[in-house]
């Protein structure tokens, strides 16, 4: 197992201008993820864990710091670089789902390997794969509204698989479901996650996506502490 | 995977999302559509009518490379047979011509052709004329007094059989011809051509025009070579003075020059109609961006790249393009043939006597419109398309943001839109700019004017605010207020309504200005209490001759008190043929002429002595003032006359000089009168003068005797057919305007279901729900129409004093008519309430918990 941390984050800092003034977000935030780790991040709303997951994905860049992905400083990069990276290593889950609209269950699942270059039959297999495995291959030719919120975000779990990204970043993943669809979705993320080896760092408020977390980290006041 | 193919996915999701909201992707390819049509009808119009034109003037001129012409009186008969049996310049055939009318076919021209059979084959493919019994049809000409032979297609439509006989009329007198048989055309082309054909032999033909000893013109084949111009240095030495050689092409190009104008106007207002249709296409593609700005986020977030999301906005805007221009394309074939009858009326009307049987559809203006269709809604998209771009992955702005800065940029916007408009002025006023030049400066007036919108909505909604708040309380408050605090969307919308309204009130202050202006001129420069004249074929062009017994006969009536004898003819000059006008009138005859330069007090004096005065668009199209001298080729030669004065003159467009008759008797041998204008004794009734003047003319008389009301009727009568295509272009231009303030009003407020719906939670009645949302449109309605007002002036401004002046040369009075102002708000009020009702309707009945969870 390769022992080198797959996210680090070296003194970063985060500060928006507001007009006049200056609101910071973060303050000197260090950082090591590990591979296959699922690390928590818990904080009250507008504490900045949203923008931390944005400054790891290269969606925004830090005022001050480094951000390393895999070994690769994601602040450094240009903006079509950025896109590409997030492309080809990154999978999101947002709290709103936010699958498209227009495209079938089964099309927003060939969406993210279309755009790596993997088209065809193959593609789909993988694609049809991940939607047996979320227990939604009957709704494969649904389109996203004709689904609950519980089932939006398992596509949008197996959305975030499907490229075989190493990193998954979650922002409130249960945030917008009941507590039974919250636990499905959790499960979900949870053990295909484990089972493909795959990195996930969660911001949330639940303490459903705490209990399966191997790591607890709490923002506050713009720093990170352990929970 | 930068390719516009790819992702597949990614495409087919964008070409979904339109289907989502048909009936805003639906309104919007009716408005362009609508705007191809416009400009597909009018190209295809122009085109019809100018080719008929050319191929009759082809036809006519046949195969000839240079044409002998004279003035008034045509070209003594003895040119010709110098020219073949003393310079045997063989290759020439000799022509008497005349456009005449047949009583028993009102509203149809025919052009009565005399030609010499003997010299004519290299001239002109008459088809093969078939006659009855198989006789030689050119023999039966030669052979048969008064035989003429008809198109064939002419005559299947009027129902002409060979034997019949045709009634023409020749200025005033009433000829019975016999038709011989039937020119049948070699193809459809000639089919075309001979339309409206009367075939004689030249003897017949100078009989009947009463033309004898004299010839219409002299066509000539003069091989290309260094042996042309010794040729025609020849032949021109032996023609007698006030005829001349000329080029057969230049003669051609004489009027297509003169409708070009008009063509041009014709094309910039269809362009118009156009433009209100991108505007329409850039406020529904910016708004379709606006609305899935969330999604745009979300696709940048998973790695789509800023080039992509591009590429997939225009390729919406291209599938727009592609159904409109298409839909466009089919309607602008059937607006076409509506049109083509308009264009070639007025034509008619103003220039020349055409005949149009069917639209011809080519395929360079198919092309030009989908290329138009198509280019201008991808161009239209490109702005939104780079806004799509800028949407950040950092998933959503909040929409309060996003307002607020839409509000904060308002002023510098504003501010970027007074430059344009001042970048506009100054294009507009550049020293020797062209047509080219007007346009460009009209497109920047209105970009600025787009651009102003903001600024101006905020301030306009403040103030609807304050007074609807105070009449109506709250909701009236809430109403006007979402105006502004949904700017980000709002702008855009209402700048398109705004320029789309404004088109109307622009081209309908335009119409306006020129009807009043025309009704001023008629007042003044009509000043005889009775006009008689012989009808002509083309309106404006009073070149048919009165019986001189018969003008005498009226002269000398009872109750006449002073005649003014008017003589209009064409008489050629070195710059190509002027309308040149003669009038024998006391002082009374020129107290009508309203002199753009010149003194009014010498007038008289100055005509008597040699000078002539010309008619504004001629002193702009020949670059003239007082002081220059105009060339023309007269009986005695070319003679050079001072520029005395320039008079507004709004009854040609080509132009026209006056001068005295004396002077005009002592330069030409034509003694003919074309009308007269008769002063009413004092104490006479001008009612019963026309009554006793048409009896002492007598029943067959083909003369129109009309009072000055109703000759000045009869001209509002051609102007108003002359605008019959400017006023369906204005129509269009409205339905255009309408489209585009439903549908964008439709889908803003659609888009608003969530934020409706948390009022019904507040308890908010279904029915209030309805007023806050009509109320709403109503306001955004009630803006757009308030600010199309000021810009349809603006544009009106640059349409009369720019436009129009640097196409015909005319000078306009600026009239503002309340009625159109009037009409841009109640059509954008009314579109705006119409607008409001669907959404309401199904605001009020969507279901709470739906409607709360958002689309």
């Amino acid at each position: 197992m390769d022992l080198a941390p797959l996210v680090e984050l070296r003194g970063v800092t985060k500060v928006y201008r507001e007009g006049e003034s200056e609101r910071v977000v973060l303050r000197g935030v260090d950082v090591s993820v590990a591979r296959g780790e699922f690390l928590a991040l818990l904080g009250r709303s507008g504490s900045g864990k949203s923008t931390l997951l944005n400054l790891i994905s290269g969606i925004d860049a830090p005022t001050t710091g480094d951000i390393l992905v895999d070994g690769t400083a994601v602040a450094l990069l240009s903006e079509s670089e950025r896109t590409r990276f997030r492309r080809h290593r990154i999978g999101f889950v947002f709290q709103f789902f936010n699958l498209i609209p227009t495209l079938t269950v089964l099309e927003n699942l060939l969406l993210p390997l279309e755009m790596i270059g993997r088209a065809g039959a193959a593609a789909r297999a993988e694609a049809e794969t991940l939607l047996h495995e979320v227990a939604l291959a009957d709704r494969r030719r649904a389109y996203p509204d004709r689904l609950s919120g519980g089932e939006q975000q398992r596509i949008a779990v197996a959305r975030a698989l499907v490229h075989d990204p190493e990193l998954i970043l979650a922002d409130e993943p249960t945030g917008n479901l009941d507590g039974e669809s919250a636990g499905v979705v959790l499960a979900l993320l949870a053990r295909l996650s484990r089972e493909r080896k795959k990195t996930v760092i969660a911001a949330t408020h639940s303490a459903e996506v705490a209990g399966v977390a191997s790591r607890l980290l709490v923002l506050r006041d713009g720093r990170l502490a352990p929970a | 995977m930068t390719s516009f193919l790819r992702p597949s996915i990614l495409r087919r999701a964008s070409l979904r999302s339109l289907t989502l909201h048909p009936w805003q992707v639906g309104l919007s390819v009716l408005g362009i559509a609508l705007g191809v049509a416009v400009v597909l009808a009018v190209d295809l119009a122009n085109t019809t009518a100018r080719d008929a034109f050319a191929l009759f003037a082809d036809t006519i001129a046949g195969r000839a490379t240079h044409v002998i012409v004279g003035g008034p009186s045509g070209v003594p008969e003895d040119v010709y047979r110098r020219l073949r049996v003393e310079l045997g310049v063989r290759p020439s055939a000799p022509v008497v011509e005349r456009d005449v009318s047949a009583p028993a076919y009102p509203g149809v021209a025919f052009h009565l052709l005399g030609v010499d059979p003997f010299a004519e084959p290299p001239f002109r493919s008459l088809g093969n004329p078939e006659t009855p019994g198989g006789l030689r049809p050119l023999a039966i000409l030669l052979t048969r007094p008064n035989s003429v032979l008809v198109a064939r297609d002419t005559a299947r439509r009027l129902r002409i059989a060979a034997g019949d006989d045709l009634v023409i009329r020749v200025g005033i007198a009433h000829r019975r011809l016999t038709v011989v048989g039937e020119l049948t055309p070699a193809d459809e082309l000639s089919a075309q051509a001979f339309e409206s054909l009367l075939l004689t032999d030249i003897a017949t033909a100078q009989e009947l025009l009463s033309m004898g000893g004299r010839l219409s013109r002299i066509d000539l084949i003069v091989a290309p070579g260094a042996a042309a111009r010794e040729t025609l240095a020849r032949i021109g030495a032996v023609l007698p003075a006030g005829v001349d050689v000329v080029s057969a092409r230049a003669r051609a190009d004489a009027v297509e020059q003169l409708t070009r104008a008009f063509r041009v106007n014709l094309s910039a207002l269809s362009l118009l109609a156009l433009v209100v249709g991108l505007f329409l296409v850039y406020n529904a593609m910016t708004f379709s961006v606006v609305q899935r700005r969330e999604l745009f986020g979300v696709l940048r977030a998973l790695g789509v790249g800023r080039r992509e999301v591009f590429i997939l906005v225009l390729g919406e805007a291209l599938a727009i393009g592609i159904v409109a221009t298409l839909l466009g394309v089919g309607l602008g074939i059937v607006l076409g043939h509506g049109l083509v009858r308009l264009v070639a009326r007025t034509i008619n009307d103003l220039y020349a006597t055409i005949t149009v049987s069917s639209l011809a559809v080519s395929p360079g203006a198919l092309a030009r419109a989908v290329a138009l269709g198509i280019a201008g809604t991808v161009v239209a998209a490109i702005a939104p398309a780079l806004e799509a771009t800028v949407t950040s992955p950092r998933a959503v702005l909040a929409r309060s943001v996003i307002e607020r800065r839409a509000r904060r940029a308002a002023p510098r916007l504003g501010l970027l839109g007074v430059v344009t408009v001042g970048a506009g002025w100054g294009i507009l006023r550049m020293p020797g700019g062209g047509m080219p030049a007007a346009y460009a400066g009209l497109f920047a007036f209105l970009l600025g004017a787009a651009l102003l919108t903001p600024v101006a909505t905020i301030l306009l909604v403040a103030g609807i605010r304050a007074v609807a708040g105070r009449a109506l309380g709250m909701p009236a408050r809430m109403a006007a207020g979402a105006v502004v605090q949904t700017l980000s969307r709002t702008s855009v919308a209402l700048a398109a309504l705004t320029i789309a309204v404004a088109a109307t009130v622009g081209i309908g202050i335009m119409i306006q200005s020129f009807r009043e202006t025309v009704v001023r001129w008629l007042e003044a420069s009509l000043q005889a209490d009775v006009y008689v004249s012989s009808p002509s074929l083309v309106s404006n062009r009073p070149d048919a001759t009165l019986d001189p017994a018969l003008a005498a006969r009226l002269v000398s009536a009872p109750g006449v008190a002073h005649a003014n004898r008017l003589r209009a003819v064409r008489v050629p000059s070195p710059g190509g043929a002027v309308q040149l006008v003669a009038l024998d009138a006391d002082a009374r005859g020129y107290r009508g002429f309203r002199l753009k330069a010149g003194n009014a007090n010498t007038l008289r004096d100055d005509l008597a002595a040699g000078a002539v005065v010309v008619s504004e668009p001629f002193a702009y199209r020949r670059h003239l003032d007082v002081g220059s001298r105009v060339r023309l080729r007269t009986d005695r030669g070319e003679h050079d006359f001072a520029v005395a004065a320039v008079y507004y003159d709004y009854g040609s467009s080509e132009g026209t000089v006056l001068m005295s008759r004396a002077v005009y008797d002592r330069l030409w041998d034509d003694r003919e009168i074309s009308s007269l204008g008769l002063y009413a004794a004092p104490g006479v009734d001008v009612e019963a003068l026309v009554a006793s003047l048409r009896a002492r003319a007598g029943a067959d008389a083909d003369v129109l005797i009309r009072s000055n009301r109703a000759l000045r009727t009869a001209s509002l009568a051609v102007f108003d057919r002359t605008f019959a295509v400017t006023i369906v272009l204005r129509h269009l231009a409205t339905i255009v305007a309408f489209l585009g303030v439903l549908s964008a009003l439709t889908a803003l407020v659609l888009e608003r279901s969530r934020e409706v719906a948390i009022l019904r939670a507040q308890g908010f009645t279904p029915r209030e729900v309805w007023r806050l949302v009509t109320g709403q449109t109503a306001v955004m309605g009630l803006v757009a129409g308030v600010l199309a007002i000021p810009v349809g002036i603006g544009l009106a401004l640059v349409l009369v004093f720019v436009i129009n002046q640097r196409s015909f040369g005319w000078t306009l009075e600026l009239e503002v008519p309340a009625r159109v102002l009037a009409q841009a708000v109640l059509l954008s009020v009314g579109a705006a309430v119409l607008a409001g009702l669907y959404p309401a309707r199904r605001l009020s009945r969507l279901g709470l918990p739906e409607a709360l969870r958002g689309e």
